[in-house]
């Protein structure tokens, strides 16, 4: 609060347009690390906080500078002209939200470091605020109730994950047989898809499940392998995609992926199966 | 071999380089990260958890919904 009415006090002096793109625009030697990124996009969030409607456009573009937001809009923009308005809509509704959560974040970047300089002797770090994307672990308040709790709470830790893991399994059968019944790009298929699909989405988006270590910095080299592997397999299948009479037309000469697995998901055995490993996946991803 | 066999051989030798790069990441004292190390450390921040989940979302659409 005192800092936010200092920030009030002094911004209306700084703020100008033209001194807000300057903020926002990379320094000479800006080499766009996310810390950079985040410094930069504090300046221009201080800058724009107490100025005119149109320069809160330039806070709300802050989140657009991150690449995945805008790799998010140009996967929607060309989902949706391929002919999958539907995917293109909510892959639209996820790069929004992801950039407004991202402007919101610079927004919080900037109070910390205003409230840091207007009170010397406090320190705005990590520590001071809970991590990001770590779930707080909120229990009960009247735990250690054996009367009030429920039976999967009163089951020992190791017990209750295994029964955690079994319903998952549970489910995941259950899933995988009753969605891979239905024919594929139908209705009732994709209602299927798309509720799990953002429900791991949305799981996701609060944090893991659980703590994992950080694994800390990669080594380049071998970090460098895996991403030579992913654009050389993107490219080999944009090579064939574009090598079809049409984008709508699956070539036998130059198979793509989905050309090449129609044959495995014309079944309900096929479609059942890959569902569960798509379901595995996302579990492995969403727990992470 | 003709433009068929080629395109899968295509896609079988990106796969199999895949999974060697996997065993020399975890089988070997190389410095190479597992493939679960760098999706671990993309994850860390939320932008990457987000598109990470997003494109594993956008594979179930692409092949199942309409």
């Amino acid at each position: 609060m005192e800092f936010s009415r200092r920030r009030k006090q002094t911004g209306g002096k700084q703020t100008g347009s033209g001194q807000q793109r300057a903020a926002a625009r990379p320094a000479p030697g800006e080499h766009g690390s996310p810390d950079e990124r985040a410094v930069a996009c504090a300046a221009v969030v201080s800058a724009a906080d107490s100025a005119a409607p149109g320069d809160r456009l330039v806070v709300a573009l802050a989140g657009f500078r991150e690449p995945i937001v805008v790799i998010l809009f140009l996967i929607a923009f060309f989902t949706a002209i391929s002919g999958k308005p539907l995917d293109g809509l909510l892959l639209l509704i996820v790069a929004t939200g992801l950039a407004w959560d991202a402007a919101a974040r610079y927004r919080g970047h900037a109070a910390a470091r205003s409230g840091a300089l207007a009170e010397p002797g406090t320190t705005a770090s990590a520590e001071t605020t809970p991590p990001v994307g770590r779930r707080q672990s909120v229990g009960p308040a009247h735990a250690g109730q054996p009367g009030d709790r429920s039976l999967l709470e009163q089951l020992r830790p190791g017990g209750r994950r295994l029964a955690l893991v079994l319903a998952g399994f549970g489910f995941a059968a259950v899933y995988a047989v009753l969605v891979g019944s239905f024919i594929r790009y139908s209705w009732p298929a994709t209602v299927g898809v798309i509720a799990l699909g953002a429900t791991v989405v949305a799981t996701g988006w609060r944090g893991p499940l659980r703590h994992r270590p950080d694994p800390g910095p990669l080594p380049l080299p071998g970090a460098a392998l895996w991403a030579v592997l992913l654009v050389a397999g993107g490219l080999w299948e944009l090579s064939s995609l574009l090598q079809q009479p049409d984008l709508s037309a699956t070539s036998y000469a130059h198979p793509t992926i989905s050309a090449l697995t129609d044959p495995v998901l014309a079944s309900h055995v096929g479609r059942s199966v890959a569902l569960a490993v798509w379901l595995a996946i996302g579990w492995l991803l969403v727990d992470r | 071999m003709n433009s068929h066999d080629f395109t899968v051989l295509g896609y079988v030798l990106i796969l199999a380089a895949g999974v060697v790069v996997q065993l020399l990441a975890t089988r070997t004292q190389a410095r190479i990260p597992s493939l679960g190390d760098v999706v671990t450390r993309v994850m860390r921040t939320r932008t990457g958890r987000v598109g990470i989940l997003v494109a594993w979302a956008w594979l179930g659409l692409h092949f199942f919904a309409r």
